[in-house]
């Protein structure tokens, strides 16, 4: 299948006063073409880090791109100038942000911000880009009449609507979701993902959905990527990840959530703490919290290997012909 | 408003009677007999209490009586008025140069912050702040009047005249502005809605000046504002080394003269002055902000 994006051994530093900090360590993904990536991970795991890094707007200084390439449509995204930057971003790809509280220009109306896209990449007049951006803001639910309005005018709900609109407003072949719904309340979260679904099938886009939560990405996307300490430690298709568990950080994960078939039974959280990515592991970085490591785990470090079609895991121990999870076990 | 000035007033009622000194000498030729100042004192109420006197003045004030100079027995509110014109210009035209230099070079040193161009531009800054107005306005004398030859040295007429003037006082608070808008910008690029904006494809100066500097505009504002009512009302020193005719000179001259009533008057005035700059700026305020227009309209 086509692929629209391809992150290949992606490294990326953080250089402070207080040391270095390594956000993202070798970090291999791939999206194919009109799919949902689902890029998940604990807070710190390099998620954001990784999605800035996809528009090159890892904030330098402090941030880093120390290696690796990142390919979208034939292109590297590291070696391209200012002005093709800028002409990929918001046009190619396009991101929406964690926190629509804080992600719109608080001093601009709200239809002007996403008039603004438009007049950058489709080189429409102020006229016509505001005509479009009034049809955008239909999309999403909200009224034409509200695009004179600040943001401070909106509900939370609405100004993620708003940040959706401004990346949709192109048309990118890849949008970018950094925990779109982390800042919102339940009820408002499930309409939000619902317009994001609908708007991305209708318009063949790709999507790299970050999140936290196991169940946004079991309800939106297509395959899943676990990441931990700035690495891939498991990706595969949705029903791999979830249904065919092979790393004990996934497994984890899973433990850590209520389950409907064993109620009142005492959730299993994962031990310990995401280590400081300004003092790495050696080793495996998941073996200072993984029941299963062993001494090997603490000095080789594992690679990305492929167990099944798809579905790859970075984990020693997988080698072991005997080895099986706790969750595997209790299913048999 | 109101209790502000007449707390000033009273300050500068009360100032201006401690600093002793006596106006009638200053009115009566040298050679007056005692009598003949005595008469004139009492003919002028100076022989009654601080607090009559006080509370006589004030009733002037509420009447549109500002009193009359002892001095060249001109009256207070027009010899201010015809002053104000010329501090105006001197205070616009240094404001002016002040933000075309300031604004510019704070967001250069915030965008290139903890390089060598920011401690350089920090540096000159610090300079400019701690180098005393009239000290600056002497050497720029120096150098431009008598040295080069290019511009007068003191005096009014046409621009040149404005230009010594202007870059003196403009200097200094350039200085400040630029740390003002320093540290407006750093809040600023930080903030989301710049990654935002990025993201869209938003070329650099887009980002800086649409997104950017409109945010920082608040900070910047409030500086302009209290700078600009600094240099209508504290300008004294660069007029008195320019022999500018402005507010600044009438107070000093007038306070070397005992003129009482010109300098309670003038100084009323400039405290209007300031009252006046500082709701223009809260209304600049609600142009530059959204969020605050909509407090003032009472809808959010």
């Amino acid at each position: 299948m086509e692929k629209v994006l391809e992150v290949k051994d992606l490294v990326v530093r953080y250089e402070t006063d207080d040391g270095i900090v390594h956000a993202i360590n070798g970090l291999s993904f791939s999206i194919d073409k009109e799919r949902t990536l689902g890029l998940v991970g604990e807070t710190g795991a390099g998620k954001t880090t990784a999605a800035l890094s996809i528009l090159n707007l890892v904030p330098d200084p402090p941030g880093v791109i120390a290696g690796g390439s990142i390919i979208l449509d034939g292109k590297d995204v590291l070696s391209m100038g200012e002005k093709e930057l800028e002409r990929m971003r918001g046009n190619d790809v396009a991101m929406i942000f964690q926190d629509p509280m804080t992600a719109l220009n608080p001093v601009i109306p709200v239809g002007q911000q996403i008039a603004e896209s438009l007049e950058i990449h489709e080189g429409l007049s102020r006229e016509e880009a505001m005509e479009k951006a009034k049809q955008m803001l239909e999309q999403v639910g909200i009224s034409a009449s509200r695009a004179y309005d600040y943001p401070h005018q909106l509900s939370g709900g609405m100004k993620q609507r708003v940040v959706i609109a401004i990346a949709l407003a192109c048309q990118p072949s890849l949008l970018i979701a950094d925990e779109p719904t982390t800042a919102l309340d339940v009820t408002i979260q499930a309409q939000v993902l619902s317009l994001m679904k609908g708007l991305i099938d209708n318009s063949h886009m790709s999507m790299l959905l970050i999140t936290h939560d196991l169940g946004v990405v079991a309800e939106v996307c297509d395959d899943v990527a676990v990441m931990y300490a700035g690495r891939i430690v498991e990706i595969g298709s949705a029903d791999d990840i979830f249904n065919h568990t092979l790393h004990p950080y996934t497994e984890g994960l899973f433990d850590s959530l209520p389950n409907l078939k064993a109620r009142g039974e005492d959730l299993i959280p994962i031990k310990g703490l995401m280590p400081d990515p300004m003092h790495l592991p050696q080793g495996c970085s998941f073996h200072p919290r993984c029941p299963y490591a062993t001494e090997a785990c603490k000095t080789r470090e594992p690679e990305l290997k492929k167990a099944e079609g798809s579905h790859y895991v970075a984990c020693i121990r997988y080698n072991e012909s005997s080895f099986c999870l706790r969750r595997d076990k209790d299913a048999r | 408003m109101i209790p502000t000035l007449l707390v000033t007033s009273l300050l500068i009622f009360w100032a201006m009677d401690l600093a002793g000194g006596d106006p009638v000498n200053q009115i009566l030729p040298e050679n007056a007999t005692y009598e003949q100042r005595e008469i004139l004192r009492e003919q002028m109420g100076f022989n009654d209490p601080f607090m009559v006197r006080y509370f006589r003045y004030i009733g002037g004030i509420l009447s549109g009586d500002m009193g009359k100079s002892y001095i060249s027995g001109l009256d207070v509110f027009g010899t201010f008025m015809g002053r104000l014109h010329m501090t105006l210009l001197l205070g616009g035209s240094a404001l002016i140069f002040a933000c075309l230099i300031s604004v510019p070079l704070g967001i250069y040193t915030a965008l290139h912050q903890n390089t060598w161009k920011d401690t350089l531009a920090t540096v000159l800054a610090l300079f400019g702040v701690s180098m005393p107005n009239f000290w600056l306005g002497l050497m720029l004398i120096l150098l431009f009047s008598l040295k080069l030859g290019w511009l007068p040295s003191g005096g009014t007429g046409g621009i040149q005249y404005l230009v010594l003037p202007a870059v003196t006082v403009g200097l200094s608070l350039a200085a400040l502005l630029t740390r003002t808008t320093r540290s407006a910008m750093l809040d600023v690029i930080r903030q989301d809605y710049m990654t935002t904006a990025k993201a869209k494809g938003a070329s650099y100066r887009r980002v800086i000046y649409n997104h950017g500097l409109r945010n920082a505009m608040i900070p910047i504002v409030t500086a302009v504002g209290m700078q600009f009512s600094y240099v209508m009302t504290g300008s004294a020193l660069a007029e008195t080394v320019f022999g500018w005719p402005g507010i600044g000179r009438l107070v000093v001259d007038s306070i070397n003269k005992r003129d009482t009533p010109m300098v309670t008057g003038s100084i009323i005035l400039c405290c209007v002055l300031m009252a006046i700059i500082n709701l223009a700026v809260d209304i600049v305020y609600a142009f530059c902000d959204p969020r605050i227009k909509a407090q003032y309209s009472g809808r959010s």
